[in-house]
C-alpha cells in the first residue's frame, strides 16, 4: 500500500458521486477541445494545393456585385495565370426548406480552374452546349434522384427572371464527384451567361472573381495590384486568398475566439464549482479519518498530497476522457466540413493548456480542504466522538 | 510521584495547566497537575466526565500541548517539539486507540494496520509481513482481508488495537476503548490489553468508565480523589516549608 493506492481507494468511495464529477468535468473538456479544435481551423494557416486562387469581392460587402469586364482588367494584370467569377444564385428547391448551393459560373474557364470537381469529359462538353444545364453534385444527385437529361426547376430567393418569375427552368447536364466524397458533392453550378441574359435586373455583374496566380507570383502583392486597379471606382474590390475568404465568413457568424473564451472561462469556474464541492464533501465526511491519520503521526502535507492527487485523478480523468472524445469528434467534423472549413485538428499546445488547467484546478480545488486539515486539532476531532 | 523512584519512568507529567479559551471564557481543566506513570505499569483513568481525562491522555499522546509544565516521555520533553517532529515522534512511540476505532472504511484490516507503517523505513513485503503478526497477536489473523463494515465493533476494536501496536510503541494510549462494546467483548479487549502489558512489556494508559477494568489494570487512579490527594499534599508541603 502507498499514497496512490490510498488515493484510488478513497476516489471510489462514493462511486456516483465520482462519476456524476467525473462526467461533468469530462463534457467540459469536451467542449474546451471541440471548440479549439475549431478554432485551429479559423487561426492557423491551412496549406493546402489552391493556394493559388484569390477571391476578389466588393470591398464592402459580398451582396454587392462588380462588374463583368473586372474579369479583362485583372487578367492583364501581372501574376494573373487567369481569371473566373461566380454569382451567387440563392436557390431552392420547391420550397424554401431545400436550400441549395447555386453558383452560376464562367462556363469557359470555372471548371479549367477548380479541378477539384470531377466531371466526365463528355459530360463538361455536353454541359458547355446546353444553354440551361446544370452540373450536380453527386451527394444532390442521390438525393433527389435526377439524372443527366433531367427538367428540374430551381427557385431564386434572389433573382427574378425576365418572365417576372422567380422559379428558373434547368436541365441536368452533368454531374460530379469529390475527392472528399458527399460532403464535397452539394453544389450545384449553371452557365453565367445564361444567368446574365435571363435575369430581369442586374445584368454584367458578377457575385466575385475569382483571380488564379501563377506559381512564381506573390500572392500578396498581385492581391494588393488587383485591389489598387479599382481603388477609385464604385467598385472597389477586396481580394484575398480563398482560404482567408472562407474563414473570414465563418467569422461573420461568430467571434470564435470570443466564444472559445467564453467558453473556457465557463467551463473552468463549473469545473471549479463542482470539483470544490466534490472534495470539500468528501474531506468533511472524512475529517475523523483524518485526525485519526494525524494521530497515527501522518503530517498534514501528507494528506494535504492526498487531497490534491484525488483533486488530480478526478479532474485528469475527465480531461482525458473529454479530449478523447472530442478528438473522434474532431476527425469526423474536420471530414464533414472538409471544404467548408478545412484545418479543423488539435495541435499540442491545446493539450498544453487542458494539463495546465487540469494542475491549476486540482489546486484550487484542494486549497480549501488544505486549509481545513491544517487547522485540524487532533484532540478536538476525535474527543468529540471518544 | 515518590514511589516510583526504584522503577525507571516512562511518563512524567510535571505541573501541569491546561486551560482552553472559550470566547472570552476560559476553561481551567488542570491546574498544577503532576502525575508520573513507570515502564509497564497498565493504568486505568477513571473519573466523571469532563475532569479532564482525555485531554490528560492527549496530553501524553503529543495531541494537544499543556498551556504550561512539561511532559517527559522516556526521558524526552515533548511538549517543546515542533508539530513535525511530534507527528515523527509519534508515530515511533505512541499507539493510540479511541472508543471509535476511525478505521479508514475503504481499506480491509490488513491496510488499516499497515498504514502507520507508510511512515517506517520498512518495505512493502515487511509491512505485510508486520501487519500480518500484529493481526494475528489481536486473534484476527483470519479476518486480514474483511473490510471494517464486514465485522463486528468488538473485531474492528481489536484490528485498532492491531494498528495501534504495529509499529511496536512503548507506550499505548486508550481511550474508553471499551465504551462501546457489550460486557463479555469488552472483557476479551482488556484481556487482550492486558497481554499486551504483561507479555510484550507495553506501557498502557487506558481511560475507561467500566468499573471491572480495575480487574485489569496494575494501577487505578481515581482523578477525582487524585487530584484532591495531591492538592492537599502542596498544601501541606507549602505549610511546612513556611
Ligand atoms: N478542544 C477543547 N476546547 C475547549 N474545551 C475543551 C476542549 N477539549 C476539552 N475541553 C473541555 O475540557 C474539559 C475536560 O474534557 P475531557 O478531557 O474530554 O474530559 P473527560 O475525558 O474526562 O470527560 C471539559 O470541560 C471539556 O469541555
Ligand atoms: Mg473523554
Amino acid at each position: 500500500m502507498n499514497i496512490f493506492q490510498l488515493v484510488w481507494v478513497n476516489s471510489f468511495r462514493k462511486k456516483t458521486r465520482f462519476s456524476l464529477t467525473c462526467i461533468s468535468v469530462m463534457i467540459a473538456f469536451f467542449l474546451f477541445s471541440i471548440l479549439a479544435g475549431i478554432n485551429h481551423a479559423l487561426t492557423s494557416n491551412v496549406s493546402s494545393n489552391n493556394q493559388l486562387r484569390l477571391l476578389t469581392s466588393h470591398k464592402i460587402s459580398l451582396a454587392r456585385s462588380l462588374p463583368i469586364n473586372y474579369q479583362q482588367k485583372i487578367a492583364v494584370i501581372a501574376g494573373v495565370e487567369s481569371v473566373s467569377y461566380a454569382s451567387w444564385f440563392g436557390g431552392f428547391f420547391k420550397d424554401e426548406t431545400n436550400q441549395l448551393a447555386v453558383l452560376a459560373v464562367d462556363h469557359n474557364s470555372y471548371f479549367e480552374m477548380f479541378d477539384e470537381y470531377y466531371i466526365s469529359k463528355l459530360q463538361l462538353e455536353q454541359w458547355k452546349k446546353t444553354r440551361t444545364g446544370l452540373v450536380v453534385g453527386q451527394a444532390i444527385a442521390n438525393k433527389y434522384d435526377w439524372k443527366v437529361g433531367d427538367r428540374v426547376p430551381l427557385n431564386s430567393s434572389i433573382w427574378m427572371n425576365r418572365e417576372g418569375s422567380f422559379t428558373w427552368p434547368f436541365t441536368v447536364a452533368a454531374i460530379y464527384q469529390s475527392a472528399d466524397g458527399a460532403s464535397g458533392e452539394k453544389q450545384i453550378f449553371f452557365q453565367h451567361s445564361y444567368f446574365d441574359k435571363a435575369r430581369a435586373y442586374a445584368r454584367n455583374t458578377v457575385s466575385w472573381l475569382t483571380p488564379k496566380v501563377t506559381e512564381q507570383a506573390d500572392v500578396d502583392e498581385v492581391s494588393q495590384r488587383i485591389d489598387k486597379l479599382f481603388v477609385n471606382s464604385n467598385g472597389a474590390t477586396r481580394t484575398t486568398t480563398e482560404q482567408v475568404f472562407i474563414k473570414e465568413r465563418v467569422q461573420q457568424f461568430v467571434d470564435m475566439a470570443m466564444v472559445i473564451k467564453l467558453v473556457v472561462i465557463a467551463v473552468f469556474f463549473t469545473l471549479l464549482l463542482i470539483v470544490c464541492n466534490t472534495m470539500v464533501q468528501s474531506n468533511r465526511e472524512r475529517l475523523n479519518e483524518s485526525a485519526m491519520m494525524k494521530a497515527l503521526g501522518f503530517s498534514s502535507l501528507f494528506l494535504i498530497a492526498q487531497v490534491y492527487l484525488e483533486s488530480f485523478f478526478i479532474l485528469a480523468l475527465g480531461a482525458l476522457f473529454g479530449c478523447m472524445f472530442a478528438l473522434l469528434c474532431l476527425v469526423w467534423l474536420s471530414q464533414l466540413f472538409a471544404n467548408f472549413l478545412p484545418g479543423i485538428a488539435i495541435d499540442n499546445s491545446h493539450y498544453l493548456s487542458v494539463a495546465l488547467l487540469v494542475l491549476t484546478a486540482a489546486t484550487l480545488c484542494s486549497l480549501l480542504p488544505a486549509l481545513t486539515l491544517n487547522r485540524l486539532t487532533i484532540s478536538k476531532t476525535l474527543g468529540a466522538k471518544a | 510521584m515518590q514511589n516510583n523512584n526504584q522503577k525507571k519512568v516512562a511518563i512524567e507529567l510535571i505541573n501541569i495547566n491546561k486551560s482552553y479559551q472559550k470566547g472570552s471564557n476560559k476553561v481551567v481543566v488542570h491546574d498544577n497537575f503532576n502525575l508520573s506513570i513507570a515502564k509497564g505499569e497498565f493504568v486505568a483513568l477513571m473519573g466523571p466526565s469532563g475532569l479532564g481525562k482525555s485531554t490528560l491522555l492527549n496530553l501524553i499522546g503529543g495531541l494537544d500541548l499543556p498551556t504550561s509544565g512539561s511532559v517527559i516521555i522516556d526521558n524526552q520533553r515533548i511538549d517543546t517539539l515542533s508539530e513535525g517532529k511530534l507527528s515523527t515522534w509519534r508515530a515511533e512511540n505512541i499507539g493510540f486507540v479511541f472508543q471509535s476505532h476511525h478505521l479508514l472504511p475503504v481499506l480491509t484490516a490488513q491496510g488499516n494496520v499497515e498504514l502507520p507503517l507508510l511512515l517506517t523505513a520498512l518495505n512493502s513485503k515487511q509491512r505485510k509481513q508486520h501487519a500480518s503478526l500484529a493481526l494475528r497477536l489481536v486473534g484476527m489473523e483470519e479476518r486480514a482481508k474483511h473490510l471494517p463494515k464486514e465485522l463486528s465493533g468488538g473485531q474492528e476494536q481489536r484490528v485498532a488495537i492491531a494498528r495501534a501496536i504495529v509499529s511496536d510503541p512503548k507506550i499505548i494510549l486508550c481511550d474508553e476503548p471499551t465504551g462501546n462494546l457489550d460486557r463479555k467483548t469488552a472483557d476479551e479487549i482488556l484481556t487482550l490489553l492486558t497481554t499486551l502489558n504483561k507479555y510484550f512489556g507495553k506501557t498502557i494508559v487506558m481511560v475507561t468508565h467500566d468499573l471491572r477494568a480495575s480487574e485489569y489494570a496494575s494501577r487505578v487512579i481515581n482523578l477525582e480523589k487524585y487530584i484532591h490527594d495531591s492538592k492537599q499534599n502542596q498544601l501541606s508541603a507549602v505549610e511546612v516549608n513556611s
